[in-house]
C-alpha cells in the first residue's frame, strides 16, 4: 500500500476542483487573449473574435465568485470538510520537511524529508498525503484566486473606481496588478500541470483528483499480500518519457520566455508603463507555450473526467452482475474482472504483473528495474 | 475659416486656448450636428475649474483658502477632447491595437477591434475616451463598456482641407489646429500659456516639439 492507492479529495471536492479547473481555465483563456491579442490573435479568432471575448471573461469570473462563495461556507460548514481544511493548514514539520528539502538540493542532507517521501518506500500511514509542497500550491493558488478576484472586480467598472479614487492611475495600477498576477498564476497553473498530470505515477493524469477517495479502492487485492509499499509494481506508459520531454520543454520556455520578455518593460517586476500590443517574438514563443499547456491541462481535467465516468459505470455494471446471479461474485470471478479505477479490467493472469493503477496505465517490463535501481522516488527522476 | 485653424490634414494637432475658452458650448453642438451625435454622447466636453472653490470630493474638496483670503481667482474652462497625441497613451494601454496613432497623425478608432476593456478611459488624461453603448443590452450587464468612440478629429473635414467643426465653430478661436510651431506661435502672438505641465505637453506634442513651448515660456 502506498499513497497512490489512497484517494485524496472528496466527492464534493473532485466536482469543485474540475469546475474550478473549467472557469480559470476560460478565465486565462480569455484574459490573455485579451492582454496579449498580438501574440495571441489565433485564440481570439477561434473564440469568435474580439466581440464577446471581454464578457466571457467576465461571465467567467463571475462563475469563480459564485464558486467560491459557495464552496468556502461549504467547507466551514459541515464538520467533515473542517478537518480536511485543518489537514491542509501548514505545521512546523513542514517547514522542516522545506528546510530539509532545501538542504538536499543543495546537498548538505543526505535524504529528503520523510514527509516529502510520499512515493520513496513509505506506506500510507507513514507520511502525510498532503506534503508541504501540496500545501503551498492549495494556498498560493488560494491567496492569487482571492486577489485576482478582488483586482478583477475592482476594475470591472473603471468609473466607479475613477469616480472613488478622483484618480485614473488607481485604475491603471489595478489593471497592472491585475495583468501581472495573472502572469505569475500562468506559470503556477503551468507548473500544476506539469505536476500532476506527468508524475511518472499518475501520467496522464492523477486520478486521485477526479475520483472521490469513497469511491478509490485502498487495495487493489488482498491488502495482506502487500507487505511492501508496492511501489516496485509501477511502471510508466512507453509514451510517458517523450511526452513528458515535450511538456517540459513548453513548461520551461513558457516560465522563462514569460519572465524575459517582461524585462523589456523595464522596471520588472512591476512594469514601469503599461504597454500592450507592441510584439516580441519572445514573449509570442511564452505566452502561445503557456497556453498550449494550459490548453493541454484543461484536455487533460476532462479525459480525467471521462476516466471516472467510466470507473463508475464499469463498477456499476458489476453490482448489477452479481445481484442478476442471486448472490455474490464468486472470488475468482472477481479477481479476473478486478475493476481499474479508470474502468478498465485486469485480468487475473496479469495481475501479478501488471498491478492496476489509479489511472489505468499499464507499463512494460522495461520500466520496473528503475524501481529496482533504488529510483523509487519518483520527485526524484 | 476660423482663425484657430491653421493647417489642416496630416501632422495636425489641436490645442486649447484655455484663455480664450468662455464656456459658450458651441464646439460642443458643431459636434454633436456634424456627426449626429446621439444625447449621452458628447466627443468634445468642456470642463470648467473654478479656482480657489472647493472640489465636491477629493483632493480639491477643501482648498478654499484663497477665496477664504478675500482673493479673486477666477476660472479656467477646459475643452476636453482627444487632441491626437504623438506619445498617446490610450494607444499604448489599448491591449487589442483597436486605437491606432496614423500616419497622418489622428489616432484613430477600430471599432471591430474594440473590446470595450475601458484601459483607454484610464490612461487618456484628457477624458477623450466615451463609451455611449455602455447602457445597452449584455455592454450594461457585463460592464463592458460596448465600443469605445471619441472625437475624430473631423478627419474627412480635414481631407478637403477644412477645419474641425467644433474649431471652426468657435466663437473665440479658443480650439487651435495647425501644426505644432503654429499653434506655438499662435500662442505666443496671443500672449497665451500652454494650460498643460511639461509631462503633458510631452504626450500631445513629443518630446522634441514640445520644446517649442518650453522655449516660448523661458523667452517671456
Amino acid at each position: 500500500m502506498t499513497n497512490l492507492d489512497h484517494g485524496k479529495f472528496s466527492r464534493a471536492t473532485t466536482m469543485f476542483h474540475s469546475l474550478l479547473a473549467l472557469t480559470v481555465f476560460v478565465l486565462f483563456f480569455t484574459g490573455y487573449a485579451i492582454a496579449f491579442n498580438t501574440e495571441l490573435w489565433w485564440l481570439v479568432e477561434l473564440m469568435g473574435g474580439n466581440e464577446g471575448v471581454l464578457s466571457i471573461h467576465r461571465a467567467a469570473g463571475f462563475s469563480l465568485i459564485a464558486l467560491t462563495g459557495f464552496w468556502v461556507p461549504y467547507m466551514l460548514l459541515r464538520s467533515s470538510s473542517r478537518s480536511n481544511f485543518r489537514s491542509v493548514l501548514p505545521s512546523p514539520d513542514d517547514a522542516r520537511a522545506f528546510l530539509q528539502d532545501v538542504k538536499f538540493a543543495l546537498g548538505w542532507a543526505d535524504e529528503r524529508h520523510p514527509s516529502a517521501r510520499q512515493f520513496a518506500g513509505f506506506k500510507a500511514d507513514e507520511v502525510p498525503l498532503l506534503s508541504y509542497v501540496g500545501k503551498g500550491v492549495i494556498w498560493i493558488f488560494t491567496v492569487e484566486l482571492i486577489l485576482l478576484m478582488i483586482s478583477g472586480l475592482l476594475i470591472w467598472r473603471k468609473t466607479w473606481l475613477i469616480d472613488f479614487y478622483n484618480s485614473q492611475s488607481v485604475a491603471m495600477a489595478f489593471v497592472a496588478f491585475h495583468g501581472l498576477l495573472g502572469i505569475i498564476m500562468l506559470m503556477g497553473v503551468m507548473f500544476h500541470t506539469f505536476e500532476h498530470g506527468f508524475h511518472p505515477a499518475f501520467y496522464p493524469v492523477e486520478m486521485k483528483a477526479f475520483l472521490p477517495k469513497d469511491m478509490t479502492p485502498n487495495f487493489h487485492g488482498d491488502p495482506d499480500e502487500y507487505e511492501t509499499t508496492g511501489i516496485e509494481r509501477l511502471r510508466r506508459k512507453p509514451s510517458w518519457r517523450w511526452a513528458t520531454n515535450v511538456v517540459a520543454v513548453l513548461v520551461v520556455v513558457g516560465v522563462v520566455s514569460v519572465m524575459m520578455a517582461s524585462l523589456e518593460y523595464g522596471g520588472y517586476p512591476v512594469p514601469d508603463t503599461l504597454a500592450f500590443g507592441e510584439g516580441s517574438v519572445l514573449r509570442t514563443i511564452g505566452i502561445n507555450a503557456g497556453i498550449f499547456v494550459l490548453l493541454l491541462g484543461l484536455v487533460l481535467s476532462m479525459y480525467g473526467n471521462v476516466l471516472r465516468a467510466r470507473y463508475v459505470s464499469r463498477r456499476d455494471q458489476r453490482a448489477t452482475g452479481a445481484a442478476t446471479d442471486g448472490g455474490e461474485p464468486s472470488e475468482t470471478k472477481r479477481s479476473s474482472s478486478e475493476p481499474r479505477s479508470d474502468g478498465g479490467e485486469v485480468s487475473g493472469a496479469n495481475r501479478s504483473t501488471s498491478d492496476p493503477r489509479s489511472d489505468g496505465g499499464e507499463v512494460s517490463e522495461t520500466n520496473r528495474s528503475a524501481a529496482d535501481h533504488g529510483s523509487t522516488d519518483p520527485n526524484d527522476d | 475659416m476660423s482663425q484657430g485653424v491653421m493647417s489642416t490634414g496630416e501632422g495636425m494637432r489641436i490645442f486649447p486656448d484655455v484663455e480664450a475658452c468662455i464656456d459658450c458650448g458651441g464646439c460642443v453642438v458643431a459636434c454633436k450636428r456634424t456627426w449626429d451625435r446621439e444625447i449621452q454622447n458628447q466627443r468634445i466636453d468642456i470642463t470648467t475649474m473654478a479656482e480657489g472653490v472647493a472640489g465636491p470630493q477629493g483632493e480639491n474638496a477643501d482648498k478654499t483658502g484663497r477665496l477664504e483670503a478675500g482673493e479673486n481667482p477666477g476660472e479656467t474652462s477646459l475643452p476636453m477632447q482627444c487632441y491626437h497625441c504623438e506619445n498617446a497613451p490610450c494607444v499604448s494601454v489599448c491591449p487589442t491595437n483597436a486605437l491606432q496613432k496614423e500616419d497622418d497623425g489622428f489616432v484613430a478608432v477600430h471599432e471591430d477591434l474594440c473590446v470595450g476593456c475601458q484601459y483607454c478611459l484610464s490612461g487618456c488624461p484628457f477624458g477623450a475616451p466615451q463609451f455611449p453603448d455602455s447602457d445597452d443590452g449584455s455592454a450594461q450587464i457585463f460592464g463592458t463598456g460596448g465600443i469605445m468612440d471619441k472625437c475624430t478629429g473631423c478627419r474627412e473635414r480635414q481631407e478637403v482641407q477644412k477645419g474641425p467643426a467644433c474649431a471652426e465653430e468657435c466663437a473665440t478661436d479658443a480650439i487651435l489646429v495647425g501644426g505644432a510651431g503654429e499653434i506655438a506661435d499662435e500662442l505666443e502672438q496671443r500672449g497665451s500659456q500652454p494650460f498643460f505641465n511639461d509631462e503633458a505637453m510631452e504626450v500631445i506634442f513629443g518630446a522634441e516639439d514640445a520644446q517649442l513651448f518650453q522655449t516660448d515660456q523661458q523667452e517671456q
